[in-house]
């Protein structure tokens, strides 16, 4: 009974980390992968769908509307910024590196000059589960069931819905997607909104377990930059599945025998030469794979 | 050093040193001390001559000319990022200090020359706490028929009196306030440009061990009269230096005491990852075992982690008696919900939580139940002084939520400061560090502290706190009077020998020969 309780312990362990990496990448997965944009805002989206939901939760808003509100109000928000700034420099990685660096700075420094350094915090929604000596947060359960019905969801929207079509045409080939028809500026905009208001909703997601504070994107950036560049942009979905289940696979069991400090540290290790022996990440190892099966068949 | 008094608590330190001490003392460094006599005139180098002391200070007094420029306060707190929980109620508290020192109101207290702290002890308790072995039911209820304390208090409501004095030295006082913004780069620039720039009077400054020892070098460049005012793990030596916070000696051997003889002896730490945390732990890990205890395993978190899952799990298979929680910051703070949401019910004990981060105000109960810490102020602390002063606090700052440990050190060192510029009769740094020396006793809001002019610490009166699963504090142990020993043993005296370092417990033979038992 105990070591089954452990074996069911190091799986929640090692999808909570999964899932914590997989959430933490959604919004800036679907943005540099699909526009080659290195969004340094990205933690900034996560830090507003946060607010969004703590705001809307102090006034007595269900914690799972405030979570599709983050959703919507970031993605709007994206969607705006996009068409103000962020369009200026497409085809710029630089310039637009640059500069979602200081749209990071002016909107979380804002966010401390209007709200002050923090808001109340969300309490955890949900009890726990015990198996044996261990006990499990059954919001965290949720969120990870939540992270595969996200990507089912985006995994979707790509392959069988029109705009998913015209997004990878778009990411593959703008000037012919645009010569075929397609309205590129437009799908921009859609998924430049869609990435932040994914961002958006990881925050909100995140909120109850962090502290409601300007700042507190910072935490998401490293880890969702690591899953992301592990992860490659050959094929977002499988990309971002991938790095999130490898690099949890090497945290999860080093961390439970070390602790989470020696976890952390190997999770770096690993993202490290992950890149030295894949240098476009795993979906592209992963395409190959995929692309010289579908040959022979 | 101390007295047992006929009551049975322990005493204040008295300034003059016993008469053992002071002849091993004398035979130890007679030519040194001729010197600085020589040097000095006045004396004012020389410990334990009370009149000497007075002299010196009639001198200072006759080259008071300092005009009517407003005395400057230097603060630096967080007042953003991830130590701002703290940060703003210690602004607040300066800022409530200068106000009241500017409208002519002062804290009861004075230098104890030839009397020690006996007195100022008197003050607070008639009648001794009995503790009894489990220390929950003394049986005895405080003068409000309140028996929920379950500890003897007397009452004693008009320690805030009048100054005589509007300001300081009829100079109103004025606090220039930066925000450190929890950035250690930046806390530097700042203390440089207070003190160069702004030329305070005085600095008090300093959350977080690591902002403190960031800018301790600046200080002492400039020889800056420095107050730190945070609880923290101990060790400072420096004659520039004023720690008028608790340390570890005051905190974790009183908590792990306690929480052994209720929970058991098997404890795990979990500690934020910086000089603090990392050296709280090596003091719980090495006194445990003195009081029954046992240190199972320790986890040191780095400050940016926010995420427990995997840390709680680790707890969980190690089945503890009870956890240790030093976690800093509001990233860490996490911690507590996280836990209860998974269903972990350790009891737990702490140096630093609750009494700082308010977690049990911030958090859903019952995220912090069953929460020990060995406090020497929070906003719960059942007093009539303490009433008197959440009141004047709260007439203030209505919208504040709580009154820290941290918050009330600023408070009353800030007119500490205030009670030792009149008495030197100047704000000249030099001279008040040695006013600051005479071994002052003031009467916080927690109740006596006496400021140890060998060692720049205090002696602080230490509540044990419980928190309950409905997030009420209970009061269930008192020690009125717990020194700041460690320092003393380690053979400190900035009087006569200053220096400017900070101690750790590997220079402490005692540390290596308890963690070999263990």
């Amino acid at each position: 009974m105990d070591s089954f309780a452990t074996i069911v312990s190091v799986i929640y362990q090692f999808a909570t980390n999964g899932a914590f990496l997989l959430l933490s990448a959604v919004g800036l997965i679907v943005i540099l992968g699909m526009m080659n944009i290195i969004n340094l805002a990205h933690g900034v989206l996560m830090m507003m769908g946060a607010y969004t939901a703590s705001i809307a939760w102090h006034r007595n808003v269900p914690f799972w509307l405030c979570v599709i509100l983050a959703f919507i109000v970031v993605g709007i928000f994206g969607a705006v910024l996009e068409r103000a700034i962020v369009r200026r420099f497409y085809g710029r990685e630089l310039g637009a590196l640059v500069v979602t660096w200081g749209i990071s700075l002016i909107l979380s420094q804002g966010a401390l000059a209007v709200f002050g350094p923090f808001l109340p915090a969300i309490p955890i929604p949900g009890g726990s589960v015990a198996v044996g000596q261990y006990s499990f947060s059954v919001y965290w359960l949720s969120i990870i069931a939540l992270c595969g019905v996200l990507i089912a969801g985006l995994w979707a929207l790509y392959n069988h819905t029109t705009i998913g079509l015209q997004a990878r045409a778009a990411m593959q080939n703008a000037a012919m997607a645009k010569a075929l028809g397609v309205n590129t500026d437009r799908i921009y905009m859609l998924t430049f909104s869609l990435g932040a208001g994914l961002a958006g909703l990881s925050g909100a997601l995140f909120a109850p377990t962090v502290s409601i504070a300007p700042f507190m994107g910072q935490q998401f950036v490293a880890p969702a930059f690591i899953t992301v560049v592990v992860g490659g942009a050959a094929n977002v979905i499988t990309g971002a599945i991938g790095s999130s289940v490898l690099l949890s696979l090497v945290k999860t069991p080093i961390g439970f025998v070390f602790g989470a400090f020696v976890g952390t540290v190997a999770l770096l290790f690993a993202a490290l030469i992950i890149i030295r022996l894949m240098p476009d990440g795993i979906s592209a190892v992963l395409q190959r794979h995929i692309d010289r099966r579908n040959r022979f068949a | 050093m101390s007295d047992q008094s006929s009551n049975g608590h322990t005493s204040n330190t008295d300034p003059t040193p016993q008469p053992g001490a002071a002849s091993d003392e004398a035979k130890a460094d007679r030519r040194k001390v001729l010197k600085l006599m020589g040097a000095a005139g006045a004396g004012l180098t020389a410990p334990g001559f009370g009149a000497t002391y007075l002299r010196g200070f009639e001198y200072t007094r006759s080259v008071q000319a300092q005009g009517n420029s407003p005395v400057k306060v230097g603060f630096i707190e967080d007042e953003s990022g991830n130590l701002s929980v703290y940060g703003i109620q210690k602004l607040h508290a300066a800022q409530l200090a200068v106000k009241e020192i500017n409208e002519g109101k002062t804290l009861k207290g004075g230098p104890d020359i030839g009397a020690g702290g006996l007195g100022a002890l008197g003050n607070v308790a008639k009648n001794p706490p009995t503790i009894s072995k489990d220390g929950v039911s003394l049986g005895v209820v405080n003068d409000g028929g309140d028996k929920s304390t379950e500890v003897v208090f007397d009452e004693d409501a008009d320690v805030f009196i009048d100054s005589g004095d509007k300001g300081i030295l009829g100079r109103e006082v004025s606090l220039v306030s930066l925000d450190g913004q929890s950035n250690n780069a930046l806390w530097q620039q700042l203390a440089r440009r207070l003190i160069q720039q702004d030329k305070v009077d005085v600095l008090v400054a300093g959350f977080a061990s690591a902002e403190r020892e960031a800018i301790r070098p600046i200080v002492d460049q400039f020889k800056q009269l420095y107050f730190y005012t945070n609880q923290y793990e101990g060790g400072v030596a420096d004659a520039n230096t004023f720690c008028t916070g608790p340390v570890c000696e005051q905190q974790v051997i009183p908590v792990v005491q306690y929480i052994v003889e209720k929970f058991g002896p098997r404890g795990y730490t979990l500690a934020a990852d910086y000089n603090f945390g990392q050296l709280t732990a090596a003091w719980t890990k090495a006194f445990a075992p003195l009081v029954g205890g046992q240190i199972i395993a320790e986890e040191f978190v780095p400050l940016s982690v926010s995420e427990f899952s995997q840390v709680i799990a680790r707890v969980q298979q190690a089945k503890p008696d009870w956890v240790m929680t030093l976690l800093v910051g509001q990233n860490q703070q996490n911690y507590y919900p996280q836990a209860a949401a998974a269903g972990l019910k350790f009891p737990m004990a702490s140096t630093v939580n609750m009494a700082q981060g308010y977690e049990h105000k911030r958090f859903k109960p019952p995220s912090l139940a069953n929460m020990h810490n060995a406090i020497q102020y929070q906003l719960e602390v059942p007093t009539a002084r303490n009433r008197a002063f959440v009141k004047r606090w709260m007439a203030m700052f209505p919208e504040d939520q709580y009154i820290g440990e941290m918050a009330q050190n600023t408070y009353f060192t800030i007119h500490l400061y205030a009670k030792a510029a009149r008495l030197a009769g100047t704000t000249d740094q030099a001279t008040l560090k040695k006013a600051l020396e005479l071994g002052w006793s003031i009467e916080a809001p927690e109740g006596s502290v006496f400021l140890e002019p060998g060692t720049h610490h205090c002696a602080h009166y230490i509540r044990l706190a419980v928190c309950d699963e409905n997030h009420d504090v209970k009061f269930v142990r008192d020690w009125p009077s717990i020194q700041a020993w460690w320092l003393q043993r380690l053979g400190v005296n900035l009087v006569r020998h200053p220096e400017y370092k900070q101690y750790t417990p590997d220079e402490d033979p005692y540390f290596k020969m308890f963690l070999k038992k263990s």
